[in-house]
């Protein structure tokens, strides 16, 4: 039987995939992976029920790995314009 | 700054060093976020188990200036 995560656990995988998040180039990517850990980990905060927590941080470690290749992916093609949000105002 | 901002802490509210997160109304979500903010900040990286162990302002800033001063 699945175990559920500690709080530990929880927090570890969520600054994981915030740091993930930082190696997109692209801001809209980074922007929305970002929140997307944010919210989906707020969402699940509240889960007692050993079983669905231990199948959310499964699917939250899945979900890592996809950032973690899509970020390298990314950079090899990545455009050379900066998105108008990151460029700084003269 | 930082932890007003992640917070969005209505203006004025006063945020010292001795303030916890918790009483700002930050959850453990909130903290990992504002560490992470500070490490963007600072170009810092805070392992995992000092992360942890932040609970207030205060302790944020002790452990921002030992890795800086480890760094130079």
């Amino acid at each position: 039987m699945a175990v559920a995560p500690t709080r530990a656990e929880a927090l570890s995988l969520f600054r994981s995939l915030l740091r993930t998040a930082r190696q997109f180039s692209d801001y809209n990517i980074r922007e929305y992976t970002r929140r997307r850990a944010a919210d989906a980990f707020r969402e699940n905060r509240a889960l007692g029920d050993t079983a669905a927590a231990a199948a959310a941080f499964a699917d939250g470690k899945k979900q890592l790995e996809v950032a973690k290749r899509q970020a390298v992916v990314y950079s090899l093609y990545a455009p050379k314009a900066k998105s108008i949000m990151e460029m700084k105002l003269q | 700054d930082i932890v007003k901002k992640q917070l969005v802490l209505p203006e004025g509210t006063d945020v010292t060093g001795a303030s916890k997160f918790t009483d700002l109304g930050a959850d453990s979500l909130d903290t990992v976020e504002i560490v992470m903010g500070l490490e963007e900040a600072f170009k810092i990286s805070v392992d995992e188990s000092s992360a942890q162990s932040i609970a207030t302002v205060e302790d944020a800033a002790e452990l921002i200036d030992k890795i800086v001063s480890n760094a130079k």
